[in-house]
């Protein structure tokens, strides 16, 4: 073997070492991205889970507790005897979030009401001022509550109620007309014979909203909803959490 | 600006720059995140708020993407992935800059909802969406030079010889310009 073939080999033989340590290099960038990769999005994954696990509405079990109309347009929900603790729930219903609170926690307050659990008053109230998308948010919500007024059973009213929030428009575009309401009256199962001629001539609207103001400015509102616990403020993150709000409530009854 | 500078400054800078970008980028998404994780729901709200979504797949959206900006902040900071992360957390602020102006331009009133507000403006409250909008353009741009330049000082994928995603001959590649 010359000196020249001898050097050939040599070179040959680092040559293919060096493509080696570089393929080896390859791979182990790729199981590194790889593994990376995997951890973050099981990381996502997980956090989503999470979050979608803790909103999860209850389902609604048993029948609804007795529910009753009061005289200033909230309704009280609860077993007979129950006076404490008591929920009371400030929403309106051209509010969206109010709207999420009730998809995410009306199966809870019903059903902590039927169990006996709370005594449940709703107050609807108009939050939404004149100024706001030239009055059509304000309209919306004062058409809807005072529509509500029309009707006097109780387990009506909170169907109705259930059907506003469910069919909410958005807040800056005509909604809940006189002729929507009525219809969807209808659906909820109201009865009162003169729930239409009540809702079209919208003759509530003056009471719905001077009580509106009464109580918004009694409860010390910011904004809706706003859900308080034997007249103290829950934390929005309690009450949008099922598990956490039947837990501060059932931890007040005790 | 890279060509206004002579090749061997440009060359110590950038990564520099790269480093600073991550770190805003990531550092803000961090926070935006964390902030809405504690709150999922104000953050399923703010997402509604846009109304840009139908209300099950805003609500879907909701609950993913505080978890996503905090990841993807996480790795930018680290510096891992760097061009993944990079084009993700980019793509995020492109797609906020778009609800924004969609917000803005149908006259919806709301909180963009970046900081884990809950969407919905009080009465009182103004928006600010142009504010938020050249934020979060700033941002967009920040993760684009990113992308282009990764993976930058002080970032995991240098040590572990990963340069940030296919970029590997980006460093390189600059220094013959």
């Amino acid at each position: 073997m010359s000196k020249a073939q001898r050097g050939q080999s040599v070179r040959d033989r680092i040559k293919s070492q060096r493509e080696a340590e570089k393929k080896q290099e390859q791979r182990k960038r790729v199981v590194t991205y790889a593994t990376v990769g995997v951890v973050a999005l099981a990381a996502i994954g997980a956090g989503w889970l999470f979050a979608a696990n803790q909103s999860k509405p209850e389902e609604t079990a048993q029948g609804l507790a007795p529910v009753t109309i009061q005289g200033d347009g909230s309704a009280a929900m609860g077993n007979a005897g129950v006076e404490a603790p008591v929920i009371d729930i400030y929403e309106d219903f051209q509010c969206p979030a109010c709207k999420q609170l009730e998809e995410t926690s009306g199966a809870t307050f019903k059903n902590l009401a039927a169990e006996g659990k709370a005594k449940v008053v709703f107050h609807p109230v108009t939050i939404f001022p004149q100024q706001m998308n030239n009055g059509i948010t304000r309209a919306n919500s004062t058409r809807a509550a005072a529509a509500a007024r029309c009707i006097t059973d109780g387990k009506q009213w909170m169907a109705f109620h259930d059907k506003l929030f469910a069919t909410q428009p958005e807040e800056h575009l005509e909604g809940f007309t006189t002729d929507q309401l009525i219809a969807l009256g209808k659906e909820a199962g109201v009865t009162a014979p003169d729930f239409a001629t009540c809702v079209t001539s919208q003759k509530n609207a003056q009471g719905h909203l001077a009580n509106s103001d009464q109580v918004m400015k009694a409860a010390k509102l910011d904004g809706t909803p706003t859900v308080k616990l034997n007249g103290k403020d829950m934390d929005q993150d309690v009450t949008f959490t099922p598990s956490r709000l039947r837990q501060t409530v059932l931890d007040a009854a005790k | 600006m890279t060509a206004l500078l002579p090749p061997r400054v440009a060359s110590v800078a950038i990564p520099w720059v790269t480093t600073v970008a991550r770190l805003i980028l990531g550092a803000v998404l961090i926070v935006a995140g964390g902030l809405k994780i504690g709150s999922i729901q104000q953050s399923v709200m703010a997402v509604r708020a846009y109304r840009l979504l139908p209300d099950s797949l805003a609500t879907t959206v909701g609950y993913g993407l505080p978890i996503l900006e905090v990841v993807v902040g996480v790795l930018l900071v680290v510096g891992l992935l760097t061009r993944v992360a990079a084009v993700v957390g980019g793509l995020l602020m492109l797609a906020f800059v778009f609800g924004i102006a969609w917000a803005w331009a149908r006259g919806l009133r709301i909180d963009c909802g970046c900081f884990g507000g809950g969407g919905q403006l009080e009465a009182w409250e103004e928006p600010s969406y142009l504010l938020d909008i050249v934020r979060d353009f700033g941002l967009v741009l920040l993760a684009a030079w990113t992308v282009r330049f990764p993976p930058g000082r002080f970032a995991l994928d240098a040590a572990l010889g990963l340069s940030g995603g296919r970029g590997d001959t980006e460093i390189e590649g600059d220094d013959n310009e």
